[in-house]
């Protein structure tokens, strides 16, 4: 009796401590099929944009009925997005398949995290590659290497409050304007009394707003030999018009800051926002938007009559460590069909980054005019990067809050920047 | 039963089941607290290579920077500021809560529940609900009281209003700690106090706190170190544009950003390396304060 209780302590205490950690052993790979060829199990595909989700879903349904192989989509946001393939990456648990971006993937590409896919892609009966635009193909190639397919393409263009124009007697704009043209509507909406603004754009801001400004005008983040271009005069001309937005015609940096600007648009604080083709999901949700809002193209310069957007557009990669690189890489494959491609612009998920179907995401979408962001394809920088981009990137959008909260000169920002930038690049050559 | 043999057998039997029931613990701590440490003072020697790989020796070049850094400090002085309010208000406001709910009142029960739930909702969650209240556009504190302050924008009060967050949400969990140390008080001391004609303040500093004084002592050390580690709140309140920002960092969110977002591990252990020994000086001025103050019986 004595014996038999002692045993059960035992092994109770046995269970307690395997049960303890338990937990930190059971997330890895669930995944068949391994290297034979052979499709089937199970990937896990992350992704960091909800708006996309129930498209993708859609698409990813497709696949499992075709080849058999489970995915289970996982959103998470952008900033933890990166925070966690970058521990997956270092401890050796990524997702199968996933969405890379420009500021990142040299790092991954260089350091052999990502799945080399270059003989697939170069033997594939189903991809039709030159229909891919070549900055968005070379983003995600390395020394000759395939590691990515494109999956999207993003463009901006300026989200305007129909009821405010209205009120205020103001023609909607039709995208023959120019930023001083803007510059005057902005004004004319700013309500003395601060219960309205012309505008509103955070530091955070860069690629859908204040850098469009810098290459309309004639500017550049990066020179051509790859430096600094924020000693360029018109560069910083073009932030000194920013520096007279900020200050004229937009809330306080302080209210930007708390409430972020694509909610002061929805709640009718602010007559226009700059935006990314990428927040047009989230803005079918939104009631409010969708009764008071409506698309323009981004202004143009008043000299050279340009319009010029930043583009840019997500890869689907997949891990090197994947435990099913075949079924890994089909679904890769898959996203960059052209039917897939133009199923993603039919479900209104992005544009396609495949030339020619992105008319359907237009279509898709009966609340928005969204033909601007399509016509600002005419003209487009493909957005700046070098090989560590975040090294300076981050850091640049810190200089400009100070300008933001009133606490230096836009000039000195620039040089300032133009220092830092310069520094770091240099070092990436090391 | 003076059989010095069967008195071995059974020192050496507790022996061993005494270390049995600890080892899950011990294990745990060892595993995920004790070799991390050394992990981090390891590599705040090092200049992190991409995903972990590659890391340069650069002996002491974090701590020089470290030094020189004044957004260290600055983070720094930040930390303390919500330390020395978050801390005193927690425990003072959580032991009133205590005393008055260790009495017979009606709903009892629901009082101590509903001081408690702040502790069952995720830190995350908490924290967006308090960013829109305070929200200077829409808040709805701004909105009751018919003023117009920007609670989290405002770089000289920013770190203050972190600070209320931290206090609701963490008064719970000590008045539950007091209420424990309340019951273990023998009704007795009260009786006699009654028929000496103390009056309950008198009661509450003569009786109360002594006899508390352990449970008192044991909640300021776990709070002061929270306190000092406090990072989930900036983190989910504070945006990234916020003109406040650099006033409300704390060390741990200086960590977090240097480790994580710009991937700078090596720096980043030496950040949090500054705020071991922080805590641990704190920690060992307490403890040698404490001989003045704590009672045990």
């Amino acid at each position: 009796m004595r014996n038999l209780k002692k045993w059960t302590a035992l092994g109770l205490v046995a269970v307690m401590s395997v049960t303890t950690f338990a937990g930190c052993g059971n997330n890895g790979g669930n995944n068949g099929g391994g290297d034979s060829g052979e499709l089937g199990g199970e990937l896990n595909v992350a992704i960091w944009d909800g708006g996309q989700q129930a498209g993708l879903q859609q698409i990813l349904d497709d696949f499992t009925a075709e080849t058999g192989v489970k995915t289970n989509l996982q959103v998470i946001t952008w900033d933890s997005y990166w925070t966690l393939l970058e521990a997956g990456a270092s401890g050796g648990d990524m997702p199968d398949v996933f969405w890379m971006h420009s500021n990142e993937a040299v790092k991954y590409m260089s350091n052999g995290i990502l799945l080399d896919i270059t003989d697939q892609v170069n033997s594939s009966e189903v991809l039709e590659m030159d229909k891919f635009p070549d900055d968005l193909k070379e983003m995600y190639q390395y020394d000759g290497k395939t590691y990515a397919l494109p999956k999207d393409m993003d463009t901006v263009a300026i989200w305007y409050n129909k009821t405010m124009f209205d009120e205020a007697g103001i023609p909607y704009p039709d995208g023959s304007w120019t930023w001083d043209d803007f510059y005057e509507i902005a004004k004319q909406l700013t309500k003395e009394d601060g219960s309205q603004y012309g505008f509103a754009a955070n530091p955070s801001n860069e690629q859908d707003t204040w850098m469009n400004i810098i290459y309309t005008m004639g500017g550049c983040v990066l020179n051509e030999e790859g430096k600094s271009g924020f000693d360029d005069p018109k560069t910083v001309e073009a932030m000194e018009f920013v520096d007279k937005l900020i200050k004229e015609v937009m809330p306080p940096a302080s209210t930007m800051s708390e409430t972020g600007t694509d909610v002061l648009f929805n709640s009718g604080k602010v007559a226009m926002i700059s935006q990314g083709s990428w927040m047009v999901a989230p803005f079918k949700e939104n009631e409010y938007i969708v009764e008071h809002a409506d698309v323009a193209r981004l202004p143009k310069d008043s000299e050279t009559g340009r319009s010029i957007s930043l583009y840019n557009g997500l890869g689907w990669a997949a891990s090197a460590n994947t435990s099913n690189p075949t079924a890994a890489y089909k679904l890769i494959e898959w996203f960059a069909t052209k039917e897939m491609q133009q199923k993603q612009a039919e479900l209104g998920v992005t544009m396609a980054a495949y030339k020619g179907v992105s008319d359907a995401w237009v279509n898709s979408t009966t609340e928005f005019n969204l033909q601007p962001y399509l016509d600002a394809m005419e003209d487009t920088v493909f957005r700046p990067a070098t090989k560590s981009t975040l090294a300076w990137w981050n850091p640049m959008v810190e200089e400009f809050k100070k300008v933001w909260n009133g606490e230096e000169e836009m000039v000195t920002a620039c040089e300032n920047v133009t220092t830092m930038m310069n520094e770091k690049i240099a070092e990436e050559a090391q | 039963m003076a059989n010095p043999k069967k008195g071995t057998s059974q020192a050496r039997n507790e022996f061993i089941w005494g270390w049995l029931f600890i080892l899950p613990t011990m294990i745990g701590l060892i595993i995920l607290n004790i070799i991390p440490i050394f992990q981090t003072i390891y590599q705040s020697f090092f200049k992190a290579g991409d995903f972990g790989r590659n890391n340069i020796f650069v002996g002491l070049q974090n701590y020089i920077t470290l030094f020189k850094d004044t957004e260290v400090w600055q983070s720094v002085l930040n930390t303390f500021k919500y330390a020395i309010v978050e801390v005193p208000f927690s425990i003072a406001i959580a032991l009133v809560l205590a005393v008055f709910l260790n009495r017979k009142i009606a709903g009892r029960a629901a009082y101590r529940t509903i001081f408690f739930l702040p502790m069952v909702a995720a830190p995350a969650a908490i924290a967006m609900v308090w960013r829109w209240l305070f929200n200077s556009e829409f808040g709805l504190l701004n909105h009751m009281f018919g003023v117009n302050v920007e609670w989290i924008s405002n770089p000289s009060i920013a770190v203050f209003s972190i600070a209320v967050i931290g206090i609701w949400s963490i008064i719970g969990y000590n008045m539950v700690l007091f209420l424990a140390g309340l019951q273990e008080i023998p009704r007795d001391y009260y009786e006699a106090a009654d028929i000496d004609g103390a009056s309950g303040v008198r009661q509450f500093f003569n009786i109360t706190i002594p006899l508390l004084s352990p449970t008192i002592f044991f909640v300021t050390i776990t709070r002061v170190i929270g306190g000092l580690q406090v990072f989930d709140l900036i983190f989910m309140v504070m945006d990234k544009n916020n003109p406040a920002l650099y006033k409300t960092q704390s060390i741990v969110y200086l960590f977090y950003q240097n480790s994580f977002v710009e991937n700078n591990k090596g720096y980043g252990s030496t950040i949090v390396v500054l705020l071991i020994v922080i805590i641990m000086i704190i920690t060992v001025f307490q403890m040698i304060a404490q001989k003045k103050w704590v009672h045990y019986n």
